[in-house]
């Protein structure tokens, strides 16, 4: 402690700046992780309290694909003799028209029987109709409303509310008011309850319900109950408890989850490379103090642990503040990513507040501690083995050994070798590319120093081409200067490899998403029942389909049902249409079946086409017996084609519509694919729709290049985040360069010093040192981009394999590196303003003191 | 043995024959082929707030094994919503509900029948005809009800019937053979309390033209008033059905 005081704290006073840079350096990683992971968990938080909220007291649920089940099954269940109470649930999310209120949850529940399992709390109106369930069900447009949101919208018992129904808007009836609190909260208070028979006609579900909330009978355990349901019920329906929903969202959400791991990882990474440059010059800087007290008796493990001590001080401080900040990040990223999941998977669930696992935190912290330690290990390890006569000789300790140099490479190699080891393993993609991409990092960062020199020795002529003199000075300080330039180049050229990474899987999926628009997106028009396409709240009757096939000027309709199915635990879109008409029109990109043959069998209802990455995520090949749970039992069919497919992330089944029908009694569309005659716009087309049925159903008719646009908006919402952390780790090695400047600066203030004293124009100073910020960054745009392209192969492959099993193809991001070179030297340079005006404006006098 | 000993539990086995003759006679007297009356139903909940409906009820059949269907007339938001009851005398009754509106029918699950009959205090299982057979009886004693020397019966539901009540006690009139008064019980706990009162002969039989119901939880009470009533009318065995009921709403 005491040494902490002595050592320690006059220098943090001295270098405030560079002190609050290397907390940056942490921090920023920090809040990376936190932010990332805490806003993930704060959405999957969201939809489990929503699913909690929701279930009431209901221990079990059945439930089939999100299509749902005929009503038959209610009797079924209400017959077990272990169950007590059993009643039938739709869930729907419709628009209100009211400003800024978003979604409202509707669940339809049978008032007659649903007080049993879930408690709504009235607490508003007439006797007569808010504790009268007969005049709710009476009447269709009857709906409670939580006092949350009828406070928000000046609402009250008798009240009109707006709602999108099947049949366009209609006005319903407020007749109850929930209190807070409970069910009333769930989905952040934006709950209504309706009848159920009311919801199935209000949203066009047909006699189906999408779920049946059961309590079992007190002496009847969950297990045993789960068991003899299952024994009832066969294969088709799955009986699992509440809770079982938020593990089928997990898997959706596990890409944000996974990503945030791997960026956060990179992150920390470059706070590493600053802390380390930081710590590095700070030993080298202190030398004589260090001199001095090993001659007072210090030993070497109490200069060792000092600046252990103090790493762990500054990386705790770090934490702290990227804790905080990363919380506030995931505020808004929380808003974000519900709104994301919720628009594109249809997924009913919203993130009322950050759910910060203390676990999670803690772990942050200990992270950015930790951090921050191994950074500074090897500058405490030379702190410690400082010899006082060796501490006089000034700028010994920037310089490697050859013996540390040699280290380096071997180790380089090592982990270079591992790398292709593993790539030629032929295990899972864990150990294989995961592993791999972390030995390519290790192996990068190793040969850093190396490559710097050479590359630096490599620029030097052409930098004193540029500016004789400034360009020596600058190539000369770089070179003379390992330690402090490689460690701030490994920052800078991580950034720059994580940018080029993610911007080449951007590049990648848009490219390849554009080839299947081309290919599978090709009818005039679409008509859905929403504007994203995803939701599948409302549904049509199929025989609208057919009228729209009779009016004047379409060609040919083809009538679409989307739905998710349970396969092997994860929630699966199912796409069923005619295949006879799609093959015909649609030209996928094969990867194995016959083209001519597998989309007329698949039409017989003799097998099913699978999306590749459906077939790579779940291991499919051709002749696979794939069993779908469908509630009138399980439905097995082999894989007769392999396609290129993006109408899920999760990947889909491309089923015909008659087995749909056959199988899940599902007779409704969600969507329309409508080709026009020769002649008619899509325009005309469009308008002749909206006249035929606008008045009637709520429909919503877009042309192609609509569904095109608007596909490419999802997509770049998935990349949104992306670009964030790609803004953040560029931010962060900005800072790496300020810092190494700032630190660069301050070492040479005497060199600096003697050469204005000598004649060196201010001028010279300034450019000198914006030459040294133009070689680091120089020098870290190529090896990053060299490393980028390597990041990215791993990234390709981890996202065939392990995460979306979308087969992307390798393209080097050339677009975006040619944008990186400016974007980065301009960074560089930018970061060397400060530094060198610093540098210029100090006292003449109080710089040849120096030292 | 003692003689009082042995006393008591002759005259208690006495007792438990006569209650259920007792009861017996209460279902014997009131039994008709058909009936049909006019309801009209009042509800003041705990806080004095008063709600009130009208309904047309049907009944073919004899107790425990009829067919029942009452449909609502007023006020306008519930008219043409109609309940179906079909009793059977060795297991609960079956129920279905008809809304006009959605044009649609729902069965009321077995398991719902202990929730309220559309905000009344009547549970849907208080719409059941309660058959002799299906419970057992004991003779607690005599009281005086409103005037009237009536049976204190207590009846509690048979292993094979299921009841959300434990036990029951009913008062019937020693003169005319009807039910006076009746506390349905969960566990110890009164759930329920039945008041019978302004009787008429109505084609030879003692019929309860007013009836007040009491949750004691809530703090509510229902008064169903008879009107037009009629017993051994002419209705067809077709009337009571899921059909009949879509097609006369």
């Amino acid at each position: 402690m005491m040494l902490l005081k002595l050592l320690t704290w006059p220098y943090v006073r001295k270098h405030k700046l560079r002190t609050c840079l290397t907390i940056a350096g942490i921090a920023l990683g920090v809040v990376i992780f936190v932010g990332m992971r805490t806003a993930n968990d704060s959405v999957l938080y969201g939809f489990q309290q929503t699913v909690d909220r929701i279930a009431g007291k209901a221990q079990l649920q059945v439930t089939s694909s999100e299509a749902g089940f005929p009503e038959e099954i209610l009797e079924k269940v209400q017959s077990a003799v272990e169950v007590d109470v059993a009643v039938p649930v739709i869930e729907a999310t419709a628009a209100t028209g009211l400003a800024g209120q978003g979604n409202l949850l509707i669940l339809g529940v049978d008032m007659t029987g649903d007080r049993s399992l879930r408690e709504y709390d009235l607490e508003e109106g007439e006797q007569s109709v808010i504790d009268d369930p007969l005049v709710f069900l009476a009447q269709p447009d009857s709906i409670m409303v939580s006092r949350d949101f009828a406070v928000r919208n000046g609402l009250t018992t008798g009240g009109k509310l707006a709602l999108d129904t099947m049949d366009g808007p209609k006005q319903f009836t407020v007749r109850g008011v929930m209190k807070p609190g409970g069910l009333a909260s769930a989905f952040g208070g934006n709950l209504a309850i309706m009848d159920i028979y009311a919801t199935q006609k209000v949203f066009g579900r047909g006699r189906m319900f999408d779920r049946i909330d059961i309590s079992l009978k007190l002496e009847v355990s969950v297990e045993r109950g789960k068991a003899a349901l299952e024994k009832i019920l066969g294969p088709g329906l799955q009986v699992d408890p509440p809770s079982s929903r938020g593990k089928q969202f997990e898997s959706i959400s596990r890409l944000f989850s996974i990503g945030a791991s791997l960026n956060s990882l990179f992150a920390l990474m470059i706070g590493l490379f600053i802390i380390y440059n930081t710590f590095s010059i700070a030993v080298a800087q202190r030398r004589s103090e260090i001199g001095i007290l090993r001659s007072l008796g210090a030993s070497r493990g109490q200069i060792r642990g000092l600046f252990v001590l103090e790493s762990a001080v500054l990386g705790l401080i770090g934490s702290l503040v990227g804790v905080v900040f990363g919380l506030l990040l995931a505020r808004g990223m929380a808003g974000y990513l519900s709104n994301f999941l919720g628009e594109v998977y249809g997924v009913a669930q919203k993130t009322e507040s950050v759910a910060a696992d203390p676990r999670l935190l803690l772990f942050a912290v200990l992270t950015g501690i930790l951090t921050s330690i191994v950074a500074a290990w090897i500058p405490a390890r030379d702190a410690s083995q400082v010899d006082p006569v060796k501490a006089l000789h000034k700028g010994g300790y920037e310089m490697f050994s050859e013996r540390e140099n040699r280290l380096r490479r071997m180790l380089a190699l090592a982990f270079g070798a591992a790398a292709l080891a593993l790539l030629f393993s032929g295990g899972t993609a864990g150990p294989r590319l995961y592993g791999g991409y972390l030995c390519v990092l290790a192996a990068a960062v190793l040969l850093t120093p190396s490559l710097v020199r050479r590359v630096v020795a490599l620029l030097r002529p052409a930098m004193k081409w540029l500016l004789p003199v400034e360009g020596s000075l600058a190539a000369d300080s770089l070179v003379q200067s390992p330690r402090r330039t490689s460690a701030t180049v490994a920052a800078v050229m991580l950034a720059v490899a994580l940018v080029v990474g993610l911007g080449g899987v951007a590049n990648a999926s848009y490219s390849s998403i554009h080839d299947w628009m081309t290919a599978a997106l090709n009818p005039d028009l679409f008509v859905g029942s929403s504007e994203s396409l995803t939701d599948r709240s409302f549904r049509f009757p199929a025989s609208m389909g057919e009228e729209i096939r009779r009016m004047e000027g379409v060609e040919d309709v083809q009538i679409v049902r989307t739905t998710r199915v349970l396969y092997d635990g994860a929630p699966v879109m199912l796409v069923a249409t005619s295949l006879e008409s799609l093959a015909r029109r649609i030209h996928p990109k094969v990867v194995a079946g016959d083209p001519s043959t597998m989309y007329r069998l698949a039409g017989e209802g003799k097998g099913v086409i699978v999306a590749d990455n459906l077939a790579l995520l779940h291991r499919l090949k051709l002749g696979d017996m794939l069993e779908l749970p469908t509630p009138t039992g399980m439905l097995r069919l082999p894989v007769i084609g392999i396609t290129i497919d993006y109408s899920d992330q999760q990947g889909a089944f491309l089923l015909d519509r008659t087995l749909v029908v056959r199988y899940w009694k599902d007779d409704t569309a969600n969507l329309f694919r409508v080709y026009l005659q020769k002649g008619v716009t899509p325009a005309e087309g469009k308008r002749r729709i909206l006249e035929r049925f606008g008045g009637q159903r709520r429909l919503f008719v877009m042309t192609n290049e609509q569904v095109r646009t608007y596909i490419m908006k999802v997509t770049d919402q998935w990349f949104g985040l992306t670009y964030m952390q790609i803004f953040v780790a560029v931010l962060v090695a900005v800072l790496g360069i300020v810092n190494s400047l700032t630190v660069s600066i301050t070492d040479r203030r005497r060199e600096l010093g003697v050469l204005q004293a000598v004649g060196a124009l201010r001028r010279q100073v300034r450019q000198a040192i914006w030459m040294e910020a133009a070689g680091i960054g120089l020098v870290s745009i190529i090896l990053g981009l060299a490393l980028g392209g390597v990041i990215l192969f791993y990234y390709l492959g981890i996202i065939r394999e392990d995460l979306a099993g979308l087969r992307l193809e390798y393209q080097y991001p050339f677009n975006i590196a040619l944008l990186l070179i400016p974007t980065m030297l301009g960074a560089a340079l930018v970061s060397s303003i400060a530094p060198a005006e610093s540098a210029v404006r100090a006292s003449l006098v109080e710089a040849l003191e120096y030292e | 043995m003692s003689k009082i000993t042995l006393a008591l539990l002759l005259s208690s086995l006495g007792w438990a024959q006569d209650a259920r003759q007792i009861v017996g006679e209460v279902q014997s007297r009131a039994k008709a082929s058909s009936q049909r009356y006019e309801g009209w139903l009042k509800v003041v909940d705990g806080r004095d707030r008063v709600t009130e409906k009208r309904w047309v009820y049907e009944r073919i059949g004899s107790a425990g094994d009829s067919k029942v269907v009452l449909r609502f007339t007023a006020p306008a938001e519930v008219k043409g919503v109609a309940l179906l009851i079909v009793n059977h005398p060795d297991r609960a009754s079956d129920q279905w509900m008809w809304t006009p509106a959605l044009q649609r029918d729902r069965r009321i699950a077995f398991q719902d029948r202990s929730t309220r009959f559309f905000g009344t205090d009547f549970s849907f299982e208080d719409l059941e005809e309660r058959d002799v057979s299906q419970y057992d009886y004991r003779v607690l004693g005599e009281e005086n009800v409103d005037g009237a020397a009536c049976w204190k019966i207590e009846s509690a539901p048979k292993k094979t019937k299921s009841s959300q009540y434990s036990r029951s006690l009913l008062w019937v009139d020693k003169a005319r053979y009807v039910f006076v008064r009746i506390e349905a019980y969960r566990d110890s706990k009164l759930v329920r309390r039945i008041r019978y009162s302004d009787y008429e002969q109505v084609q030879k039989i003692w019929t309860p033209m007013s009836m007040e119901v009491e949750d004691t939880a809530r703090k509510s009470r229902t008064i169903l008033r008879t009107e037009k009533l009629e017993y051994n009318v002419p209705v067809k065995e077709e009337a009571f059905t899921l059909q009949a009921l879509r097609r006369d709403s």
